[in-house]
């Protein structure tokens, strides 16, 4: 087990997450943007169009003009989760000590801020997913749209953060930085990392195992709306410049004085 | 066939009515079969299909925002359900997932009873893109349901009516069959009644050459919407245009959008374009007309077989010009009536004719109010897409779709003493409100919106 997970399939893993994402963009790019559906009102400029899209992106502004309490709870989940995502790589990367890079911040409060970030995310984010799973099976219309899918994802996400969190909270079987740094810089360099303390943790390991089930199905799975989102932005929020009115020879001032339309012989006097 | 399976769907065009517009029926027990083979060729084609299908993360927020669902709680007119209808079979037969997870998934089998379904459901949605509009993401369930729409037809189902408007089209050159006798005649009577009703000399220029502007009407115009010609008419002969309206398209709409994009949609472009070369123009305006106004300005540039040698405008944007320069004097005085705007969604979300359309409006009437919501964010009056289907059952659910619209209009209460206006700019608005407003009792009289400038212009 420990051969498998630690050793062999994070290779594996890497490699079809990366293949199956170039696959999955190299099938919408294969396919174009036949007619012009830009959405209006029209953005006039590159700069409009990537204010949109960033508004978009993150802050999910549809969401908040059309449903607040989505908007809420998918941002908190969302926001949470780039946080632990830049977490993972910072907090292993420096030790928990990459805040000491501002001035003022020592060390060991660095270390400490580190510990409480990652914990309130952690916490954050599975409350916010719990919100979105009890939304999708008590709302109606949620629910009518579900497939089986939609919701295991929900509770495979809930296990993978669960199991994430009960490493934090709880003492006894808390993971430190340097173990998994040095696991991963050891994988990097190819080298065998079967004698590591870090994967006799069995929730360590459940949770390393999760992660990489999910970056093998990310590709295949609706979890690609990261690069659709952006994607098909792409296609409804362009520039568009309307052709410019005005009609050829045409005077009204010109038409007026001449009083075009109006009856000759005495009708135009009464004033129409 | 008003009902299959307990679904409401509109009454086909028969076999020969198909051969008309240029497509053999295929036989039901191939039809499976064939839907996927055209599902393969189109879906490589068109990425914001393959996003439709793909990138939709099932959040929901389109289903509230749907009238279509609003009006008829029917899970299937959720926008992402009637997308799933085709998604369905999208993902069993072109998606790894689909092939490996099945229903887990939500990938299914096809079988003719799909493709009945997807009749049904495709022919509810008014293609109004409020979907795309409130989706985060910004997933268009409209370039869905056209791709459905498009299958169908090669399939050979296709409404009676949409069918018989392609091939009206094809025949004079707009889609209420009516010949350019038919055409000069309504346009003599026309003149007189602006004389009786306005005391103005108007001309209406058919077939004009070297004109320099060619004027396109919604063929509903010479039947229906009277006035809205007529305020064309006024208009143009107030400001001393030389203009004309083509005898081979009197037809601002361009069904070919909403059923088969690829011929008789490309059809009616070329004859829009060979009517300007004839005619010699210099611009082309366009008449009020929703989703004509979509096929014109935004298609136009994709699907024109030559270098498309004329600017096209629609006449609200050059009407609103006229007023942003003052050129024109108008009296809203004339207009005193209370007055509410239903936004044609083919305007507002496709076109930009948003602030024009207030920009008349202001200069027209004396007592206008806003609907909510209104703009981009409006609802569609349900009969968009040209879903104007008369059997009973159809026009049941006609009714029930546009109950969000209804429930608009009385809350702004322009309908109280029973002499509002309802200004609807889009002639399939229009044939969807005469009689919706009489089936919900608001209270208000349907108009265009160039019908309350030829009213307020003021000639001395
Ligand atoms: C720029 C990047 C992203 C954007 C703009 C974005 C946006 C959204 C939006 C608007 C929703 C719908 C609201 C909801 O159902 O909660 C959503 C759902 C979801 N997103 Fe993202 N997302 C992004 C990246 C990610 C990533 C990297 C993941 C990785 C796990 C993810 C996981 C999910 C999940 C699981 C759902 C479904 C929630 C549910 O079932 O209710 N998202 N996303
Ligand atoms: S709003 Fe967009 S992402 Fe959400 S369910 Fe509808 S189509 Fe899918
Ligand atoms: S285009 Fe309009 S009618 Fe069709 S699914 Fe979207 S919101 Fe509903
Ligand atoms: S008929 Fe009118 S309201 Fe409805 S889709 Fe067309 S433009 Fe929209």
């Amino acid at each position: 087990m420990k051969l498998l997970i630690g050793q062999i399939l994070p290779y594996i893993t890497v490699t079809l997450f990366t293949l199956g994402i170039l696959y999955r963009l190299g099938r919408w790019a294969g396919a174009r943007i036949v007619h012009n559906i830009t959405l209006s009102p029209w953005l006039k400029s590159n700069t409009e169009v990537a204010i949109r899209i960033g508004a978009e992106a993150f802050l999910f502004r549809n969401l908040f003009r059309f449903d607040l309490a989505l908007w809420a709870g998918a941002l908190l989940m969302h926001f949470a989760l780039l946080n632990i995502l830049g977490g993972h790589v910072v907090g292993f990367g420096f030790l928990g000590e990459q805040f000491a890079f501002i001035p003022g911040i020592s060390p060991e409060l660095s270390k400490e801020m580190s510990d409480l970030l990652g914990t309130v995310f952690g916490i954050l984010l599975f409350v916010a997913l719990l919100y979105l799973l009890y939304r999708r099976v008590a709302l109606t219309p949620v629910k009518q749209v579900s497939n089986p899918s939609d919701i295991l994802w929900l509770v495979y996400l809930l296990v993978l953060v669960g199991v994430g969190n009960i490493m934090r909270l709880f003492h006894a079987v808390h993971v430190e930085y340097e173990m998994v740094r040095d696991y991963i810089l050891a994988l990097i360099l190819f080298q065998p990392v079967m004698h590591m303390e870090l994967l006799d943790n069995v929730f360590f390991l459940t949770h390393y195992l999760l992660v990489q089930v999910l970056l093998i199905l990310f590709p295949f799975s609706k979890l690609m709306h990261l690069f659709g989102m952006f994607a098909e932005r792409w296609i409804v929020n362009r520039v568009y410049k309307d052709p410019a009115p005005g009609l050829p020879n045409v005077d009204v001032a010109a038409a007026r004085r001449a009083g075009i339309g109006l009856p000759s012989g005495g009708a135009a006097e009464e004033g129409v | 066939m008003p009902e299959y399976k307990g679904m409401v769907q509109p009454v086909r065009a028969t076999p020969d009515e198909m051969r008309k517009i240029h497509i053999e029926p295929v036989p039901d027990e191939e039809k499976p079969q064939k839907a996927l083979e055209y599902l393969d060729e189109i879906r490589k084609k068109f990425r914001s299909f393959v996003l439709a299908m793909e990138s939709c993360t099932k959040c929901g927020q389109c289903a509230e925002n749907c009238h279509t669902y609003l009006g008829t709680r029917d899970p299937n007119n959720i926008p992402t359900n009637r997308a799933e209808l085709i998604r369905k079979i999208y993902r069993r037969y072109f998606t790894l997932e689909g092939r490996w997870f099945g229903k887990l998934v939500g990938a299914e089998d096809i079988s003719l009873d799909i493709i009945e379904q997807w009749y049904s459901y495709f022919y509810q949605c008014s293609q109004c893109r409020r979907c795309a509009h409130v989706c985060p993401f910004g997933i268009d369930t409209c370039e869905v349901t056209f791709i459905g729409r498009q299958i169908l037809h090669w399939l050979g189902i296709t409404p009676k009516l949409h069918a018989s408007v392609g091939a009206a089209m094809e025949r004079v050159g707009n889609h209420t069959n009516l010949p350019k006798p038919g055409i000069v005649d309504t346009l003599e009577f026309m003149t007189e009644e602006i004389m009786d009703e306005f005391g103005v000399e108007v001309e209406f220029p058919v077939d004009k050459p070297e004109s320099d502007i060619m004027y396109i009407p919604s063929s509903a115009d010479f039947l229906l919407n009277p006035y809205t010609l007529m305020g064309a008419g006024m208009f143009f002969t107030y400001i001393g245009a030389n203009w004309t309206i083509p005898s081979t398209v009197t037809e601002a709409g361009n069904f070919g959008l909403l059923f088969d994009q690829y011929y008789t949609q490309r059809h009616n472009v070329m004859r829009l374009l060979n009517a300007a070369q004839d005619l010699g123009v210099k611009k082309i305006v366009w008449g009020e007309c929703g989703h004509g106004w979509r096929a014109a300005k935004m298609y136009i540039p994709s699907l024109a077989d030559r270098p498309v040698r004329w600017p096209i405008t629609h006449i609200h944007d050059e009407v609103a010009d006229m007023i942003r320069k003052n050129e024109l004097k108008l009296d809203p005085a004339k207009n005193s009536q209370p007055v509410t705007l239903h936004d044609p969604c083919n305007y507002v979300r496709a076109c930009g004719l948003n602030e024009n359309m207030r920009v008349i409006m202001r200069a027209c009437v004396s007592d206008f109010r806003e609907m909510e919501p209104h703009g981009m964010d409006n609802f569609c009056c349900g009969g968009g897409s040209g879903i104007l289907f008369d059997d009973p059952e159809m026009y049941q659910r006609r009714i029930q779709l546009s109950q969000k619209k209804a429930d608009q209009v009385r809350a702004t209460g322009v309908g109280k003493n029973g002499d509002g206006i309802l200004c609807a700019p889009c002639s399939i608005c229009k044939a969807q409100l005469y009689p919706m407003v009489e089936e919900h009792e608001l209270g208000v009289e349907v108009k265009g919106l160039i019908d309350l400038v030829g009213k307020a212009l003021v000639w001395k």
